[in-house]
């Protein structure tokens, strides 16, 4: 398989970010790998927050004196709030104006750091979190995750004391967010939570220690002794290579393939960790790596449904008149972001295909082409009720313009390759000949637009 | 429990390769049984969305603490229909007592687990994935079965009456069919687009493009094989007019055309009743014993009740006491209820809720879910429940 220079591009474009925009693919197709590099680099240091939310109420107090109907009212707007916020991060990643590489690199570490809240301030102040660290250092990031009021909720941390710790964080930390398991002890454990005791929030979404919750007695934790807190733990694990290990693997399974490479992860690892596990340096080396651009990395992955959402928004410049329609069409293909299913993040991969999956993924284009009734219930959810996503149109205005300038000056006969060749990282597997029945002839406008719907329904359309 | 929970999340994180089977499932001699053909015994799973109350459907007709606790809410004893001298069923259950009258229903109470979970979420994440309230894992009881059982069979040899698949259904390698609206599939499906697709295609080097066009084929085969088979049956028993009915007729009818199926997967909702419970919930408990009626009635009439289990269950149950809006918070454990002709001690398993004992206002549990889903697995469906739910359950003298 011979890999074309615009191939490689828009690999890069697919994993650092979502796909080119037809003005992207304008601009980009013929720059060097390093110099493109660089540049998605440089466009995502000091990113822009995700936003600011206001806490609806400050202290316990407040939230004691709401009568129950004022509770519920709360309630639901916080989930509306939660739903927008989840949508305009979709848009985001959508966005041609913005870079995309942060937006890629949080959506890996939000799913890193799984976790959610019913409170929009602390998930947007989550976000933030993960924004501002998401290049660059990992130490910062896990200290700055741990003392994030969503995680210390989410994980119990808020129960944590001296006299009763909760290990419930200190598991997690070591278990999925930094060494991974078979590299600590349950005494670890213990030892670790004992050293995070007292590191609580407020319903502001500040971090509060609480001295007097604290445990300041001397502690045994992977085989040094001392009295720790919480800072000194995560410096003793990562001080730990298998803790480079294991990030250099998920970032290796996210960004270049599901199947491991064992000597390029250990390559991998041995970088980070001489780095001090520099996030940015990493993943500048990964992307301006010739393997990165190997024949077995290229459209090898099943696209999220966060990638696919935010590719088709990219390429199509889609607008939706209604947040709903993106929450919905997110519930239809098993991710709502900034709604994780559990700690673990989402399993991705096949997982993210079943028959019913798939479907939606084959409509959606058309869904989107046509603003026809979609046939599709989705299971009513209690916690999702105020959404009221049942069975919609989706209401969205197609952008078909940049992609016909971009393309309307190749001559027919290699329209369609060059069409495919933009859409399709793995290639088309379909017969070309048998789709020409269903793409328009009646000018040179209709057979781009029909053209690309139809590409977009085809199951290579689901790999990047 | 902790090596359970480290190898399913082993599986979760690490799971790419096409043959993986987390490695403590390997452990298991797993029964070569392919989904209980030889006895062509069929399961069919209630889920009752939202937590029902089960102290109301299954109503604790002499305790005072019940009358004292629901002054508004409560069921009237008077009006109780009697399984015993401890509980009684909801009057508006009639027809369910028609059929435990026939010894064709179970009662198991205080079904539930340790630490239990109130967010409707993450409760019914662990009854679907059949985990521990502090595992977490990526695939659903009934997909792991099909990953262990069913290399070979059909993608609708686990069903779900919806159009979008449950987590129980999730495998690793294999997953249950979901299908809302036949109909509406065989539409889908047979777009000339998708078929043209489907048929015309270079073989696909790539494992998962491979993976795509094979599960886009095999919804559209699938699909036509259904549609056919619910066109061979056409039931003359009457179902109530809702849509747990229309369900529960599609499944009949698909049962008893002999559909190669063996697990039905049914969704009923709207159990989430803060408040005015009672009208709600009635109407809910009668819907649905009216649909298990005519069902039952059904597969009756075509001698193929006893090669039928029906089990029903939800996410928790509700508190013991009615909150100020005539409806119950979430709670924690719950009856469950087997309806079928294969019932080894048909009626009331267990003894009721002890409302003396409870743990700050919520039932205590005191039969672990998964002790069901083991029996069920082991002596219905004829398989190694270990293998299933990666350790052993001790199994309960039900079917």
């Amino acid at each position: 398989m011979i890999i074309s220079p615009q191939l490689k591009i828009q690999h890069l474009f697919w994993r650092a970010g979502f796909g080119l925009s037809p003005k992207e693919f304008s601009i980009y197709h013929d720059w060097s790998i390093d110099k493109t590099v660089d540049h998605l680099m440089k466009a995502s240091v000091n990113p822009e927050p995700f936003g600011q939310v206001k806490p609806a109420f400050q202290t316990r107090e407040e939230l004691r004196r709401l009568s129950e109907e004022e509770k519920k009212q709360l309630q639901k707007m916080n989930r509306n709030t939660l739903g927008k916020l989840s949508v305009s991060w979709l848009e985001r990643m959508g966005d041609p104006n913005r870079p995309a590489l942060i937006e890629k690199m949080t959506l890996f570490w939000h799913d890193h750091f799984a976790s959610d809240s019913k409170l929009p301030h602390f998930s947007v102040k989550q976000q933030n979190t993960i924004r501002k660290h998401a290049l660059g250092n990992f130490r910062d990031l896990v200290l700055a995750i741990a003392k994030d009021p969503m995680m210390i909720q989410y994980l119990n941390n808020q129960q944590n004391k001296k006299q009763r710790p909760n290990e419930n964080f200190a598991r997690e930390l070591m278990e999925l967010f930094t060494i991974g398991i078979g590299n600590y002890t349950e005494n670890d454990i213990k030892e670790a939570a004992r050293a995070f005791t007292g590191w609580t929030t407020n319903l502001r979404g500040e971090f509060v220690f609480r001295s007097n919750w604290h445990d300041y007695g001397l502690k045994t934790f992977m085989g040094k002794s001392g009295r720790f807190d919480g800072d000194q733990i995560i410096d003793i694990i990562l001080e730990r290579k298998e803790t480079a290990q294991y990030i250099a693997g998920k970032i290796y399974r996210f960004f270049v393939n599901e199947k491991i490479d064992v000597s390029r992860v250990n390559d991998l690892a041995d970088r980070f960790y001489r780095s001090n596990y520099d996030i940015g340096q990493l993943m500048a080396y990964i992307f301006k790596s010739d393997w990165f651009y190997s024949s077995e990395n290229i459209g090898s992955k099943i696209k999220s449904p966060a990638e696919l959402i935010g590719g088709m928004i990219r390429t199509l410049g889609l607008e939706f008149e209604d947040f709903r329609s993106l929450l919905f069409t997110q519930r239809a293909l098993g991710q709502v972001l900034l709604k994780p299913p559990n700690v673990a993040g989402w399993p991705g991969g096949k997982a993210w295909i079943d028959n019913a999956t798939l479907m939606v993924r084959l409509n959606l284009a058309g869904w989107l082409f046509d603003s026809t009734e979609v046939n599709f219930k989705l299971k009513e959810a209690p916690e999702m009720r105020s959404y009221n996503l049942k069975n919609r149109k989706i209401k969205a205005t197609i952008d078909i313009e940049p992609i016909i300038n971009a393309f309307s000056g190749y001559p027919e006969n290699v329209l369609f390759a060059k069409l495919s060749g933009y859409l399709l990282q793995s290639g088309l597997v379909a017969d070309a000949s048998k789709l020409e029945r269903f793409v328009s002839d009646e000018s040179k406008e209709k057979f781009i637009a029909s053209l690309v719907l139809r590409l977009m329904s085809l199951p290579e359309y689901q790999m990047c | 429990m902790k090596n359970t929970r480290r190898d399913f999340l082993k599986a979760s994180v690490l799971a790419s390769g096409s043959l993986f089977i987390p490695t403590f499932l390997k452990g298991f001699d797993v029964g070569t049984h392919r989904l209980g053909k030889e006895q062509g015994k069929v399961l069919v799973i209630i889920q009752m969305s939202g937590g029902n109350d089960g102290l109301n459907a299954c109503v604790p007709y002499r305790n005072d603490i019940y009358y004292q606790s629901r002054p508004t809410l409560a069921v009237k004893d008077s009006d109780v229909l009697k399984l015993n001298d401890e509980i009684g069923f909801n009057p508006v259950m009639e027809p369910m007592k028609a059929l435990f009258d026939d010894g064709l229903v179970s009662v198991i109470n205080n079904v539930g687990y340790p630490d239990p979970n109130r967010s409707h979420f993450r409760s019914m994440d662990i009854w679907q994935t059949a985990s521990g309230a502090k595992e977490y894992l990526s695939t659903g009881w009934l997909g792991r079965y099909l990953d262990l059982t069913c290399k070979d069979c059909n993608p609708y040899h686990a069903l779900e009456m919806d159009d979008t698949l449950s987590l129980s259904m999730k495998g690793v390698e294999s997953s249950g069919f979901a299908v809302g609206n036949l109909a509406q599939l065989k539409k889908t499906t047979g777009s000339p687009f998708l078929k043209t697709v489907a048929h015309h295609h270079d073989h696909a080097h790539e494992e998962n493009v491979a993976y795509l066009y094979r599960t886009m084929a095999s919804t559209i085969s699938s699909a036509d094989y259904l549609y056919e088979q619910a066109k061979t049956f056409s039931t003359k028993t009457v179902y109530p007019g809702n849509k747990l009915g229309k369900t529960l007729k599609q499944v009949a009818e698909l049962i008893i055309a002999g559909t190669d199926t063996r697990v039905y997967y049914v969704n009923f909702d709207g159990f989430d009743t803060h408040a005015r419970q009672r009208g709600m919930q009635d109407n809910l408990l009668k819907q649905y014993a009216l649909a298990m009626k005519a069902f039952t009635d059904d597969l009756r009439t075509h001698n193929l009740i006893d090669d039928t289990l029906v089990m029903t269950f939800s996410e928790f149950g509700r508190r013991v006491k009615q909150n100020a809006s005539g409806g119950t918070d979430h709670g924690t454990a719950n009856n469950m209820y087997l309806v079928g002709g294969g019932l080894k001690n048909p009626g009331v398993f267990n003894s009721g809720p002890n409302l003396l004992d409870l743990d700050n206002g919520d039932l205590k549990y005191e039969i672990d879910f998964r002790r069901v889903y083991a029996t069920i697995l082991k002596n219905w469906l004829g398989v190694k429940d270990g293998g299933v739910l990666g350790r052993k359950f001790e199994l309960l003298d039900v079917v």
